[in-house]
């Protein structure tokens, strides 16, 4: 299990220090998908960095985060290097902009195996074939590069290429956003087979609370840096307490059910 | 029933990419009247975005009529042309890229109306959009007066270009995927804002692919598959019992609080049917023989029209 605690992030900015996160807590157990849903600017995606040390130089970051009785926060260099990607991997917000556009799909995530699991290149790419396989990609898009892909593709080759350690943890930035909704709900029902298949622990960040109720086991909500309601997602639903989450429930019951002053 | 505000008629739209002939809107009709709001729901590329822009002549349209507020828009002048838009509020889809980018959110939501009027005061102008930016919950001093590209966020943004295209009273609002941006406690607010124009006798089009988002804000939807219209209805009516497998595969894939994510009803893209196929064919989990030629849209039940063999 990751497990953050009393997490305070500041960012620098040329007015001083700004803060994103206010000492929050939160475990992201294995073989469950945990989601935090948040609005935009409540330091959902502050989180998910924060667990990688993916922050800024000048960042002020305070609190634990261990990974499974190692500190992420005290790693040096090397272990972090070994954290990032085979215990821990991340699924960037627009996959569009997570690859380089002048390497094929197959040479990025071949060059993720080799550089983390010391594989050759002729077996990391065997290996890349295979993944891409399990995302339901052709196994000849290795050769393929990243303009050739629609936005699905290339949301699937960036959860092949974050499961190509095999990590313990897999951590993802509102993976479906930019999706069409049929596309939306191939990748995450793709997710919740990684999940349910490799046993990994999945912490999904996303402003949609029907989406991430689709398929997590726990749910956190966000607000300004905090965490103001957690637990059980069906408890949540049923009874929301947080004044921010009784209107994030009640908004969308009222648009699921229409009654908008038509 | 009175003239349409907007009306296209077997619109063809086509473009050349990498030098092949892309048709963006294959043979589409639709008409809005006064007081009315129009769904246009499909995923992107289905030809939601071109079907508004060639509803206002802003590109042209290689067959078919579009008119707007009864004028047929390729009969008028360049001028009455700029007239009749002039009516019309425009909410493009991307808030980054439709701004100007050097002046502040009051001067862009006033710039509209300030070309429009020389007869109202300035002053009228600007007390009326300061209201505006307030109605979007934008009325907070600092916004108001900040620039639009340096220091507001997309939702923010998306609100400014809403209280606009708000500005000068339009008879037709033309609002692509509008709440796009935006916080779920927001769109229902933005949607109000928006319908309550409708209820003063504006018209509106509105794009989306969430047929939530469609059913709430208005009666009638339109859904758009690779540039052909292939089911026509009451917007409840399409999400509770789509006619056509490809409106029944959006319902059902939409997630909804308390359904559990499940794989959507759609085919392994794989069989290509060839130019007359349906569209929806090499997608669609009840394709057969028949589906290799186009099926037409045709009335099926009062008020309600698919294009798909089966249904």
């Amino acid at each position: 299990m990751i497990r953050v605690q009393s997490l305070s992030v500041d960012y620098r900015t040329n007015e001083g220090y700004v803060a994103a996160l206010k000492g929050l807590s939160l475990d992201i157990p294995k073989k469950e998908v945990t989601a935090i849903v948040g609005e935009s600017g409540s330091g959902k995606s502050t989180l998910l960095y924060s667990v990688l040390r993916l922050l800024p130089p000048g960042t002020k970051v305070k609190g634990s985060i261990i990974a499974e009785a190692s500190d992420v926060l005290a790693m040096n260099y090397e272990k972090l290097n070994r954290f990032r990607w085979n215990r821990c991997a991340l699924i960037l917000q627009g996959a569009m902009s997570s690859f380089t556009p002048v390497l094929s799909i197959g040479n990025q995530i071949a060059e993720t195996i080799i550089h983390h699991r010391g594989l050759s290149s002729r077996e990391a790419l065997l290996k890349t074939s295979e993944l891409l396989e399990r995302v339901g990609l052709p196994a000849a898009f290795v050769s393929r590069y990243p303009h050739e892909l629609s936005g699905g593709q290339k949301q699937r080759a960036a959860i092949a290429m974050a499961i190509s350690c095999d990590p313990d943890f897999l951590l993802a930035d509102e993976p479906t956003t930019a999706l069409d909704v049929i596309t939306q709900a191939e990748i995450t029902v793709l997710l919740a087979e990684l999940v349910a298949e490799k046993g990994m622990g999945l912490c999904m960040v996303t402003h949609d609370l029907p989406l991430a109720l689709s398929l997590c086991h726990n749910l956190a909500v966000m607000k300004e840096g905090e965490i103001v309601e957690a637990g059980r997602p069906e408890i949540i639903l049923e009874k929301p307490r947080h004044p921010h989450t009784v209107e994030l429930v009640e908004s969308i019951r009222k648009l699921e059910e229409g009654s908008i002053a038509k | 029933m009175n003239t349409p505000v907007m009306s296209l008629q077997n619109v063809v739209v086509s473009f050349f990419s990498h030098g092949k002939r892309v048709e963006a809107l294959r043979g589409i009709s639709l008409d809005v009247a006064s007081g009315e709001c129009l769904a246009l729901i499909g995923e992107s590329g289905s030809g939601k975005t071109t079907a508004l822009r060639a509803g206002l002549a802003l590109l042209p349209l290689s067959g078919g009529r579009a008119a707007l507020f009864g004028e047929d828009l390729r009969q008028v002048s360049k001028g009455r042309r700029v007239e009749l838009r002039r009516r019309c509020g425009y909410i493009p889809q991307d808030p980054f890229g439709c701004l100007p980018p050097t002046v502040t959110a009051l001067e862009t939501v006033a710039e509209p109306a300030l070309l429009q009027s020389s007869r109202n005061g300035k002053r009228e102008v600007f007390e009326k959009s300061m209201a505006l930016l307030a109605e979007c919950g934008l009325g907070e001093k600092r916004i108001v007066e900040s620039k639009v590209s340096t220091s507001l966020s997309g939702g923010q943004r998306q609100r400014v270009s809403i209280a606009r295209a708000l500005a000068a009273d339009p008879a037709l609002i033309l609002a692509d995927e509008p709440t796009s941006m935006q916080d779920a406690s927001n769109r229902g607010k933005i949607l109000e804002i928006l319908l309550k124009r409708v209820n003063r006798g504006a018209a509106m089009v509105l794009t989306t692919h969430d047929l939530y988002l469609a059913a709430a804000a208005a009666n009638l939807g339109i859904v758009l598959y690779h540039g052909h219209i292939v089911e026509r209805g009451p917007t409840k009516a399409l999400l509770a019992e789509g006619l056509h497998p490809y409106t029944r595969a959006l319902a059902q894939a939409l997630p909804r609080l308390g359904k559990k994510a499940a794989r959507p009803p759609v085919a392994e893209k794989t069989e290509d049917f060839g130019p007359l196929a349906c569209p929806f064919a090499p997608r669609c989990p009840e394709r057969f023989e028949r589906c290799r030629q186009a099926p037409p849209l045709v009335n099926l039940s009062p008020g309600r029209d698919a294009a798909c063999w089966r249904s």
